[in-house]
């Protein structure tokens, strides 16, 4: 089945079947590798995208439920890794092996969109994804720090 | 392993046409390359960071220096969070005197460690491996087993820095006098009148200066006289080492650039998902392809052939080699042959140990308990004429469950296998063992097989030895040189790709005088055992698993009388090196039994733990463990008052290993607060950390990092993990039933110091802060709740108080 998707600001029509999670079709259809595959339920966001500005899980939403729908990875957040919440990520040296931090980002970006100011406890409920090495504390400081940023 | 394809009719590509599509993937790549200027830093470590010959002058295996003075500096260990691509770099451009903001990383070439010897001038260590000495090279445990160019290509133990530094310092060292031979040389001056600094050499007399950029060529054509004669520098003259940098490789991490071993794509690439027999060393029975060849994109099925565990001095330390039998579906995306696989009707034979559980296993280890082991410590006459003497006695049994490592990235692997050579694509913890396996599984020569190595999500000790390689290259070897990359389902990697930390029961007792002092302290431990070979340690210098006795060989308390016996055994389930290693258990049941006996002497917990160590004249390290438990007490302000349901709990460990060459610690004390509501709501609200500097640390931010890591996978044991067994297999297979701590999770606050012990080279921070969580958490439950826990994880236990 042909499904049209935006991605990053570019239309692309992919053959794919429809029950294909969005999550492969970005990676091996559109070779966007930034976006991480992590445990396939919706339990750690490593393939956090932004579906028309929400924080997504994309191994768990069919490519097909996205069609026409304005997609944004980590490939698509800056063209030079500039945008405030990487300048923050590099400010505080967050990543270690750095698998999830793609997720993370994408899943910060949408919190600062719905609150540009987070609280700690805000920070604490929208920020759910997986961080193996336990990068948390960076992360939480990262985010008050590019709410700074971006102000 | 062998393995037997069937195919639906797909055409392959055609061979001459893959090879010039991959020429520019496999082959030499230009150094210098552009990036916009706002990401000028991220030029320091390429997306994809693998090996690529040199096209600039190589002054020695370790380095290259391009005409713009960009110093490529090639690292043998694999990034996977712990900062290596930051701080080897920072030991060879410490030596090096070159400008560090000039400095790129790489990996070095496992293909050429495996052909090429190391020089004779990187095998003296100075000092002799005694960590005590200031100017010597640390402790290096396994340096006979690394004869290759880059010495220990293999990332394990804490020991990035312990191991290699004194190497990677004479690398620049080397390489540094060479160009100043070289300048010396153009000018007819003696060398003594030279300065090199900053990637700049200036004669003094006459004010001349060269870069190294500008004279690298001549270098790579000088040797020097007498490479024996390498001084690597001391703490003292450190100007790099020991500041605080940041890891060179976050820009790309921050972008997506960062290419993993799952992100390789090559041309022609097919996919592979697979699944072993889900029953540990179980075998294929049979699996029916025709039900699934017509699906989209399917274009073959193959049988892998089990042959495992086994155990082969071949691979290294980490662990047995596990070789299980399994199906692999290779279709045209991973997402058509992993759902192709699982329709795949497949019957396995489970073999004998299909009805095998984590009850059973324990029901057998506590029968096991009953007699005596191995003894370890047999000090201070007979524990049972203490115990006569006792004016009371305490008793209590601990136990572990079985841990998996849990990395983010999927175990996954790409390989080719054409008739000249082997190429695999994969993040490993140890390329040099990795490349053995490869070459094994194709059956070539070691020479024949080129691992690049891909950055690595996560390892703890899991991230190498594992099947990934052997199933990659036993696919690809039915592709006709068409490369195929293998990707391991979440719950695949979690129930098949794993080594588990060891289950394990300790029984204490102890014989205390009217005072509550121990008289007398008797132990008893089983565990797995995933030790290659046996170490002689304690009293009598028995043959034991070094991690199953880890911590316990030695206490830092004094206990007039000692008695400790230890069973290992192996059951069919895989174990292996998991980050805090055997410490990890003994330091739960020691630190936990030690605030018992506390308890039942009425005694404060620091203060009864800093008169058992006051009193241990005999032990080495008292004055910096009576140092570390005053600091982190008064960190966390100890005897202050906390609200209700509060509590803090305290321990210490420092890695202190039984083996008798290896003398290197790491001293770590922690106070954890934490608070649990009536409900039985357990957090952890706050930890304190004092950590060892020793000498000097080489990146004190990495440190930082790696502690406050620690910190959530610490918890994560203490709190939720646990991998049990049911009918031979594993159960828990993704995160909704292995639980990670997560930012909700953290605690709010973290202090961290440095002790500046000054009186060693420390042995790691790999994972030297994670066995204190647990037991300093117990014991902080118990002040909150009164039930004292003895198990883990905590987390499915009733915490509710009234």
């Amino acid at each position: 089945m042909s499904i049209s998707l935006i991605v990053n600001g570019s239309a692309y029509t992919v053959d794919v079947e429809p029950e294909t999670p969005l999550l492969w079709v970005l990676r091996d259809s559109l070779k966007l590798t930034g976006t991480k595959f992590g445990c396939g339920i919706a339990q750690c966001g490593a393939c956090t995208v932004l579906i028309d500005g929400q924080a997504t899980r994309s191994c768990s939403i069919p490519a097909s439920a996205v069609a026409g729908k304005t997609i944004t990875t980590i490939e698509g957040l800056s063209a030079d890794g500039t945008h405030p919440v990487q300048l923050a990520w590099i400010e505080f040296d967050v990543p270690q092996c750095g698998y999830c931090q793609s997720g993370q980002i994408m899943a910060a970006v949408a919190l600062l969109k719905e609150k540009p100011k987070p609280t700690d406890a805000e920070i604490n409920r929208e920020m759910t994804n997986i961080c193996r090495c336990g990068t948390y504390p960076r992360i939480r400081a990262a985010i008050h720090r590019a709410a700074e940023l971006q102000a | 392993m062998t393995a037997k394809l069937e195919t639906s009719p797909k055409a392959d590509l055609n061979r001459r046409d893959f090879l010039a599509a991959t020429a520019a993937v496999g082959g030499a790549m230009v150094v210098g390359f552009h990036l916009p200027p706002a990401s000028a830093q991220a030029i320091a470590i390429q997306g994809q960071p693998w090996y690529r010959d040199a096209m600039v002058p190589e002054i020695n295996a370790w380095l290259t220096i391009a005409p713009d003075d960009t110093v490529t500096i090639r690292v043998a260990q694999t990034e996977m969070g712990t900062g290596v691509f930051t701080s080897c770099p920072m030991m060879v451009a410490e030596e090096l005197q070159c400008d560090w903001s000039k400095v790129k990383a790489e990996y070095a070439s496992p293909q050429r460690n495996a052909v090429e010897k190391a020089p004779e001038w990187t095998l003296q260590i100075p000092g002799g491996g005694n960590p005590r000495i200031r100017d010597g090279g640390g402790e290096p445990v396994s340096a006979r087993n690394f004869t290759g160019v880059y010495r220990r290509l293999d990332t394990n133990s804490s020991g990035s820095v312990r191991e290699s530094r004194y190497y990677l310092q004479m690398a620049g060292a080397e390489a540094r006098e060479r160009l100043l031979l070289a300048a010396a040389a153009m000018w007819k001056v003696p060398t003594a009148e030279l300065a090199a600094k900053n990637s700049v050499i200036t004669h003094g007399p006459s004010g001349r200066r060269t870069t190294y950029g500008a004279i690298a060529a001549r270098a790579a054509q000088i040797a020097l006289p007498d490479p024996s004669q390498i001084k690597i520098k001391g703490p003292d003259q450190f100007t790099l080492i020991g500041t605080e940098q940041k890891n060179r490789d976050v820009p790309l991490k921050v972008t997506g650039k960062a290419i993993y071993g799952i992100d390789v794509d090559l041309p022609g690439m097919l996919y592979a998902a697979v699944k072993a027999c889900p029953v540990f060393g179980g075998m294929v029975k049979s699996y029916d392809f025709n039900a699934i060849k017509n699906r989209p994109g399917v274009h073959s099925a193959v049988r892998i052939e089990g042959k495992g565990p086994r155990e082969d001095a071949n691979y290294g330390t980490s662990g047995s080699e596990y070789r299980y039998a399994a199906v692999a579906v290779v279709a045209d995306t991973w997402w058509r042959a992993k759902t192709a696989l699982d329709l795949m009707p497949i019957e396995w034979d489970v073999g004998e140990n299909g009805q095998r559980s984590t009850e059973e296993l324990f029901r057998a280890d506590f029968e096991t308990m009953k007699q005596p082991g191995t003894i370890v410590l047999e000090e201070g006459g007979s524990y049972a004429a203490a115990k006569s003497k006792a004016a009371k006695v305490v008793e209590a049994t601990y136990t572990v469950p079985y841990l998996a490592h849990a990395r983010m990235e999927p175990g996954n692997a790409t390989a080719m296998v054409t008739p000249d050579r082997v190429d695999v694509w994969t993040g490993d913890q140890s390329p040099q063992f990795g490349l053995l396996r490869a070459a094994d599984e194709a059956g070539v020569s070691p020479d024949k097989v080129f691992i690049h190595t891909t950055f690595l999500g996560g390892g703890y000790g899991g991230g190498g030895g594992s099947d990934q390689i052997r199933q990659a290259v036993a696919v690809a070897k039915t592709l006709n040189g068409r490369p195929v990359k293998l990707l391991w389902t979440r719950e695949e990697d979690m129930r098949l790709g794993e080594k588990y930390r060891p289950m394990g029961i300790g029984r204490f007792e102890a014989a205390l005088d009217a005072d509550g002092w121990p008289l007398a302290i008797s132990v008893r431990t089983t565990s797995d055992r995933y030790d290659r070979s046996l170490t002689p340690a304690g009293t009598y210098k028995n043959m034991v698993s070094e991690q199953a006795v880890r911590g316990l060989h030695e206490l830092p308390y004094f206990v007039p009388t000692l008695y400790y016996d230890v069973h290992t055994r192996n059951s069919h389930v895989p174990v292996g090196f998991r980050r805090s290693t055997g410490s990890g258990v003994n330091v739960f049941y020691l630190e936990s039994f030690i605030d018992e006996l506390a308890h039942a002497a009425g005694k404060d917990a620091y203060a009864y733990r800093r008169e058992l160590i006051a009193r241990n004249t005999k032990f080495r390290d008292r004055d910096d463990w009576l140092k570390a438990l005053d600091m982190v007490a008064k960190m966390s302000g100890w005897a202050t008052p906390l609200p209700e349901g509060w509590a803090r709990g305290i321990a210490a460990d420092d890695r202190r290993r039984a083996a008798p060459t290896r003398s290197a610690t790491s001293l770590c004390a922690q106070v954890a607060t934490v608070s649990v509501s009536r409900s039985g709501q357990l957090r952890l609200e706050r930890v304190d950390v004092v950590f060892d500097e020793g000498f000097s640390l080489v990146n004190p931010l990495s440190v930082r990092k790696q502690i406050e890591g620690q910190i959530a996978w610490a918890l994560s044991d203490a709190k939720w993990q646990e991998i049990t067994i049911k009918e031979g297999r594993a159960v828990e297979g993704n995160f909704d039933q292995y639980q990670i701590a997560r930012m909700a999770d953290y605690p709010p606050q973290i202090n961290i110091a440095f002790l500046k012990t000054n009186n060693k080279w420390i042995s790691g921070v790999g994972e030297e802060a994670c066995p204190q969580i647990a037991p300093a958490m117990a014991q902080a439950i118990f002040k909150i709740t009164g039930k004292r826990l003895r198990s883990l994880p905590f987390g499915k236990q009733d915490l509710s108080w009234a």
